[in-house]
């Protein structure tokens, strides 16, 4: 990622180190910030709830993304790790009496350590090697999780409380989605916000020199198993989160929800929508949260003429997934966020190519 | 930024906002009132994990919904059925469960244990009467799951009937191995099981083993029951992965009597096994299948015939999805003829207090009732022997 964007000359340091430097960036921001503003006021309930799963899968999708994309260390337990904060989160608040807030901190944490335990590898191993340790995290919670029965008491699952936030607590059904839009948004653009800047710092750099060549980064004086273990530790810790939410906005929990299928989604939110760019797992979560529905509102409406896709619609979800990942590492390895990019620098340098 | 292209952000934002306001929306809803169709949502298995029964479940429960419109409806309302497949994955149920609030349905109809659970705790706050076709005992409570309907007796009352024949058959002596998919329906019955052998003194051996999904085989698994030393082998699946393990047990020429529960005790087991692989096994089934001939067959039978189709045909999968609509229709009828508007809470109401629901025979010892104590409709069963390819009734309205 480059630093500054070409063709644009700072005169101060301060101007270098602003997130937005072009009016078309701001311009793009307020419209941006409306558009979230006004979403819950003209979004019918169901179309609402998909926003609210789009935010829910942008924090765990950055998560991701500063582990693999920022710094380099493949990981397929993802969907261990949602686990971990869902069911922290759930067992903190609902049977140890804890107020929900500390809970989903405590499961945040919890998360960022069983992460930091499962990176462990990660100081050895590399690429593939990784791939496969990270895999055998996902086994091992996703067992936990099913066979250890007094997590769920015997039930098979965890019925969760009703968000109470300081005293305020989440409406019925006809405001559930508004409410829940407004507590995920604002943790959503907080969850941006820090990551963006996270980049920005040493801690950041180090993980994107660990990334990029992990010997020369040593010779420089980066600690490599200390940032690894802290990207481990920070990305698990987003995804903490990102599972606490999912348990608390759909109330229930159970290990269905954690398979790998869920790890290898969210891997492919950041593959298509650009693997080391924050903004790239933004629009990656908005894409593949909204696939199947729209495949699905496709097939409906072309049920008539081709009945093939209604009828085998899951198995059409599952081909057009894989077929999306495989157009998108052929055509744009670096996803959508360098597509938007492209797109930005034609109309910027317009009438030239460069 | 300067002062000039802030403010010109800002006047963009307010203008956009001007723009996406006027665009209007809004919640959806369709609501009850008197002459308007009534909206049901159906989440079912057409082509999942489990979707060789529940395809014939679902359009069981569209035939149902098709001759009672033709019927002239509940109360001279027709009734509206939207079903979706959902693929036997929890998230996708709860895609289909929010679409289906937002469209405004007064109550729904479900499929499999894991997101009939997963959604339970949505359903008793959005207030949606919920009959799925999982007989998960922890959704008979009205204090765990109050607004889910079990129309059948659970899994673990069958398993339990299930054991107690297999006591009384074996002389009171055996061991029994359970076969379990390996998921929240497969692992239902399978504690409570072992609760009543310990509670009835029975002298069984018990031990379960989860079926590994997409297998070709079993004869690991069989292997595993054979050192056990199990003569009984109950099944808590679905009739395709039951059907290999009888077909393991012929190839193997193995003792061992196949005890199949609900899901696996129809037709499509013996079919899929071959008649002579399925000799003999034994079939725990709460709704009497077509074979049986119950008086309340005769309107399955006339649908049929009157939409080109064999009666024969009609595998017990269909008849189940077929009275799992009749139970909810009764039920709106009840509230209707109560004089309540079309909620939630009226049909349930409704629901609980209608007394017996008649089925002509088919599930349980005939009749499906609720309470405000208990939403398990039944407590009984038939029992069934495959015999040369059928199903031959051995007992009806077997209970505890």
């Amino acid at each position: 990622m480059a630093a500054t964007a070409t063709g644009i000359h700072h005169r101060s340091y301060t101007s270098e180190l602003r997130l937005r430097a072009t009016r078309a960036e701001y311009l793009r921001l307020g419209l941006m910030t409306v558009l979230l503003l006004v979403l819950p006021f003209v979004l019918d309930n169901f179309w609402l709830s998909q926003a609210n799963l789009i935010l829910i899968a942008v924090i765990g999708a950055v998560g991701l993304n500063i582990l693999v994309g920022y710094t380099g260390q493949i990981s397929l337990g993802q969907g261990g790790f949602l686990a971990v904060g869902a069911y922290s989160s759930a067992i903190l608040s609902d049977r140890i009496g804890l107020p929900t807030p500390l809970a989903i901190i405590a499961a945040v944490l919890l998360t960022a350590a069983v992460g930091t335990f499962f990176g462990l590898p990660g100081l050895r191993l590399k690429g593939l090697y990784l791939a496969i340790a990270t895999l055998a995290s996902q086994m091992i919670i996703e067992f936990v999780i099913r066979r250890w029965d007094w997590l769920t008491l015997d039930q098979g699952y965890l019925n969760v409380e009703r968000l109470n936030l300081f005293g305020f607590q989440i409406g019925g059904r006809q405001v559930f989605e508004q409410q829940w839009y407004w507590v995920l948004l604002l943790l959503a653009g907080l969850t941006v916000l820090t990551a963006r800047n996270l980049f920005r710092t040493g801690l950041g750099r180090s993980f994107m020199a660990v990334r990029d060549q992990d010997i020369a980064a040593e010779a420089i004086g980066v600690n490599i198993p200390r940032a690894k273990l802290t990207a481990f530790a920070v990305s698990s810790g987003f995804v903490g989160l990102a599972g606490a939410l999912t348990a608390h906005y759909s109330e229930v929990v159970s290990w269905e929800k954690f398979t790998l299928d869920v790890s290898i989604l969210y891997l492919a939110m950041i593959i298509v929508g650009g693997l080391g760019s924050i903004a790239g797992a933004v629009y990656g979560a908005i894409f593949m949260t909204l696939l199947p529905e729209l495949i699905r509102q496709l097939s409906l409406g072309l049920g008539d003429t081709l009945p093939f896709l209604a009828d085998q619609l899951p198995a059409v979800r599952n081909a057009v997934f894989g077929l999306v990942i495989i157009l998108f590492l052929i055509l744009e390895p670096r996803g959508l966020d360098r597509i938007w990019q492209r797109i930005k620098d034609y109309f910027r340098f317009w009438p030239f190519r460069y | 930024m300067s002062a000039r292209s802030r403010s010109l952000a800002v006047a963009m934002a307010a203008a956009s906002a001007l723009a996406l306001s006027a665009c209007g929306g809004g919640g959806g809803g369709g609501g009850a009132d008197s002459d308007e169709a009534i909206p049901i949502g159906i989440i079912a298995d057409l082509t999942g994990a489990t979707g060789d029964v529940g395809k014939p479940y679902n359009e069981g429960m569209l035939a149902y919904v098709d001759w009672r419109n033709g019927e002239d409806g509940i109360e001279g309302r027709q009734i509206d059925a939207m079903s979706n497949d959902y693929a036997y994955e929890v998230p996708q149920a709860e895609q289909l469960y929010k679409q289906y609030v937002n469209d405004g349905v007064v109550a729904i109809q479900g499929w499999g244990t894991g997101d009939t659970e997963a959604l339970s705790g949505s359903v008793a706050r959005d207030e949606l009467p919920f009959i799925s076709g999982s007989f998960a005992e922890p959704l008979t409570d009205p204090e765990e799951a109050p607004y889910n309907f079990i129309i059948a007796p659970t899994y673990s009352d069958q398993m339990r009937i299930a054991l107690d024949w297999i006591s009384e058959d074996s002389g009171g002596k055996s061991e029994v191995a359970v076969f379990h998919n390996d998921s929240p329906f497969g692992e239902a019955p399978v504690a409570d099981g072992q609760k009543w052998i310990d509670e009835e003194s029975l002298d069984l051996g018990y031990e379960a083993y989860p079926m590994p999904s997409g297998s070709q085989n079993f004869v690991g698994l069989l292997s595993q029951a054979k050192k056990q030393g199990a003569k009984y082998v109950v099944i808590q699946n679905v009739a395709s992965p039951a059907a290999l393990v009888a077909k393991d047990i012929a190839a193997q020429n193995l003792d061992m009597k196949i005890v199949c529960l609900n899901w696996c005790a129809n037709e499509l087991f013996i079919d899929s096994a071959g008649a002579k692989a399925a000799e003999g096994h034994l079939l725990v089934q709460p709704f009497a299948p077509m074979a049986a001939d119950k008086e309340g067959h005769q309107d399955l039978k006339e649908y049929a015939e009157a939409n080109d189709l064999d009666p024969a045909t009609l595998g017990t999968s269909w008849v189940q999805g077929w009275y799992a609509m009749h139970v909810m229709a009764e039920g709106i009828e009840a509230a209707l003829k109560n004089g309540d508007d079309l909620t939630g809470p009226a049909i349930r109401e409704a629901l609980e207090t209608m007394g017996p629901i008649e089925t002509g025979g088919v599930v349980g010892n005939g009749t499906v009732e609720f309470s405000g104590d208990s939403h398990r409709g039944s407590t009984a069963t038939g029992i069934y022997r495959a015999e040369d390819g059928k199903m031959v009734e051995i007992e009806a309205g077997a209970s505890l």
